[in-house]
């Protein structure tokens, strides 16, 4: 458990006048499960971004297994390994549950140009089983766009775990979800994590879900990392405290 | 395969549309029909059949770029005419250096327009893809324009605004009868093959484009390769449309590269439906018969295609199609809860594009 996975070295980011990330370090080990928290506008999206090539960092470097990622393109961000779920969900409304994952998986596997093949048979069964494993079953052929927010979100999740990342990022995954389908997302993200070795940064309003399911906990505030730790050193801090958990008593 | 007894209703018709959607049953149909055009009497149904096949290849391959890739281009007339002009002045070489046209050198000048017609879609695309919406939109239009400026005024190659004439295919295909046949079998080799594009993996990565470009990069899906590659496709089968277009007309004129051209397309999808790989070749047959039969009553046709496009998109913005989709699903589904009550698992009809 000590391979460092993800390094991040005096990352910044200006939007205008915002200073929206600031000379932020941080690091992954292989098989951590983190929580990434902080008040809204705190830059935890705008860090993902950052990790994903989305957004160009001003400066800093973020190194990936040991390989230099910064400013380069999410399409190949991604195909190294690293799967983002965002926080409103962000897939393809017009296809069906089936195809968003299906066609995430052949992307996968390299075939998104293969303009000979048959779409309907190609990665199928390993679409099923990613749709079975975020509790999308019997819902293959309903069109995204038509589901219910919960099920958005699972099927957000299933899109991201399509890519067979090594690292995972999830932007408020149980967001919008009933306590019901928070339990079970997280429950299945916990699995994902302990079965399938993946490591996992995750954000997160809900601090009963942060407290229960990170081994440490990052607090950014104002683009700065200003405490991190294990769960329970956190939540004792004082600092902690006074900017964001004053109130949410966890 | 059979319908597997998902619905009442079986025979051939529900089966293909449960498995392939309306587009299969529809194209089964629209191939029946257009076999059956040349028992028609006189001749005008055979010369509008073929400008419907023509163009509606054209549409076809226009809704590559909307349909599938949900991008709009106002200069995929560009590239028909590339084609239609590739042909006509392979057309013009034959004819001077053999004194006439073969069918070695017809058939050779019809295949060199495509990679002409690639060529120029590869370098048009290669600035278009950098952008998207409107500004995609503007820059095709712009690079169009361009295209026709340039056959325009290049007198000296092109003939300009004179066009190029006497483009008198080899004796079998000047029976207008036998070029429509031929005309037909190279728009259904066309449409298999744009079938099999959409239903690749690669068909659905476009549609992944249209419904979130974004997302489709973070999946680790190169974006701009994906449209330019798409946009070559498109092209190429603009060109296909367009060498066909040079031998039916025996002339071809630079208008045909305009934008007006290129509107067409876009008409066609809307009437006919952009969601349906049969969407455009309905639209075109809608299109271009009213026009044929239209202007031999009146001159106001550019005011009768304006009104039907008003109609088509304040109440059926999907297009024919879809209207006939829904319809189907209805009846199907009033089937279903009959199935339903009799505990049988039901199975959703394929989708629709």
């Amino acid at each position: 458990m000590n391979g460092k996975i993800l390094e991040v070295s005096k990352l910044s980011k200006r939007f205008g006048g915002l200073q929206a990330v600031k000379d932020v370090n941080f690091v992954l080990h292989q098989g951590d499960q983190t929580a990434m928290i902080g008040p809204n506008g705190a830059g935890k999206t705008t860090f993902f971004n950052l990790i994903t090539g989305f957004h160009r960092a001003d400066s800093g470097r973020v190194l990936f297994e040991g390989t230099e990622i910064t400013g380069r393109p999410s399409h190949e961000i991604a195909r190294l390994g690293i799967s983002r779920a965002f926080q409103i969900s962000n897939i393809f409304p017009k296809l069906a549950v089936l195809e968003n994952v299906r066609s995430a998986v052949q992307a996968q596997m390299g075939r998104a140009f293969d303009v000979m093949g048959r779409a309907d048979r190609i990665g199928v069964e390993e679409a099923e089983q990613i749709i079975r494993l975020c509790g999308l079953q019997g819902k293959q052929g309903v069109a995204a766009g038509e589901l219910s927010q919960g099920d958005k979100k699972k099927l957000e999740l299933a899109l991201a775990l399509s890519g067979k990342p090594k690292l995972l990022l999830l932007d408020e995954p149980t967001a919008g979800m009933s306590l019901e389908e928070t339990r079970e997302t997280m429950a299945l993200v916990d699995r994902l994590n302990q079965d399938l070795k993946l490591t996992i940064l995750f954000t997160e309003h809900d601090m009963s879900v942060v407290f229960n399911h990170a081994r440490k906990v990052t607090l950014l505030h104002r683009g700065q990392i200003i405490m991190e730790g294990a769960p329970g050193e956190v939540r004792a801090n004082e600092t902690a405290q006074r900017v964001y958990l004053g109130g949410h008593p966890a | 395969m059979s319908s597997s007894g998902a619905t009442h209703k079986s025979g051939w018709f529900s089966d293909l549309y449960q498995k392939r959607g309306l587009s299969g049953p529809a194209a089964v149909i629209l191939f029946l029909g257009f076999l059956l055009v040349p028992l028609l009497p006189g001749k005008f149904p055979i010369i509008v059949g073929t400008e419907v096949l023509i163009v509606g290849l054209f549409a076809l391959s226009f809704n590559l770029i909307y349909g599938y890739m949900g991008q709009i281009s106002f200069g995929h007339g560009a590239f028909f005419g590339l084609g239609a002009y590739a042909t006509a002045l392979l057309f013009r070489y034959f004819q001077m250096t053999a004194g006439g046209i073969g069918y070695f050198g017809f058939f050779l000048s019809l295949i060199l327009a495509l990679p002409l017609a690639a060529l120029g879609s590869w370098v048009v695309g290669f600035f278009c893809v950098r952008l998207t919406g409107i500004y995609f939109a503007m820059l095709s239009l712009g690079f169009g324009e361009l295209l026709f400026y340039l056959v325009f005024s290049w007198y000296s190659f092109t003939k300009g605004d004179d066009g190029i004439q006497g483009l008198l295919p080899p004796p079998f295909f000047q029976d207008a009868t036998y070029y429509y046949y031929f005309t037909l079998a190279v728009v259904v080799l066309s449409t298999l093959l744009l079938w099999r594009i959409t239903e690749s993996p690669f068909g659905y990565t476009l549609r992944m484009l249209r419904d979130n470009r974004n997302r489709a990069a973070f999946l680790g899906i190169n974006v701009r390769r994906v449209m330019l590659t798409n946009f070559v496709i498109a092209g190429t089968f603009a060109g296909v449309a367009g060498a066909l277009w040079g031998p039916f007309q025996r002339s071809v004129s630079p208008h045909i590269l305009g934008w007006a051209e290129s509107g067409k397309a876009v008409f066609m999808t809307l009437i006919g439906g952009a969601y349906y790989l049969a969407g455009p070749m309905v639209g075109s047959i809608i299109y271009t018969a009213l026009n044929a039969y239209v202007t031999r009553f009146t001159v106001f046709w550019p005011l009768t295609i304006g009104i039907i496009i008003l109609v088509f998109v304040i109440f059926i913005p999907g297009g024919l199609l879809s209207v006939i989709d829904q319809r189907i699903r209805f009846r199907l589904s009033a089937g279903k809860v009959e199935e339903i009550r009799k505990g049988e698992p039901v199975s959703p009809p394929g989708g629709g594009a």
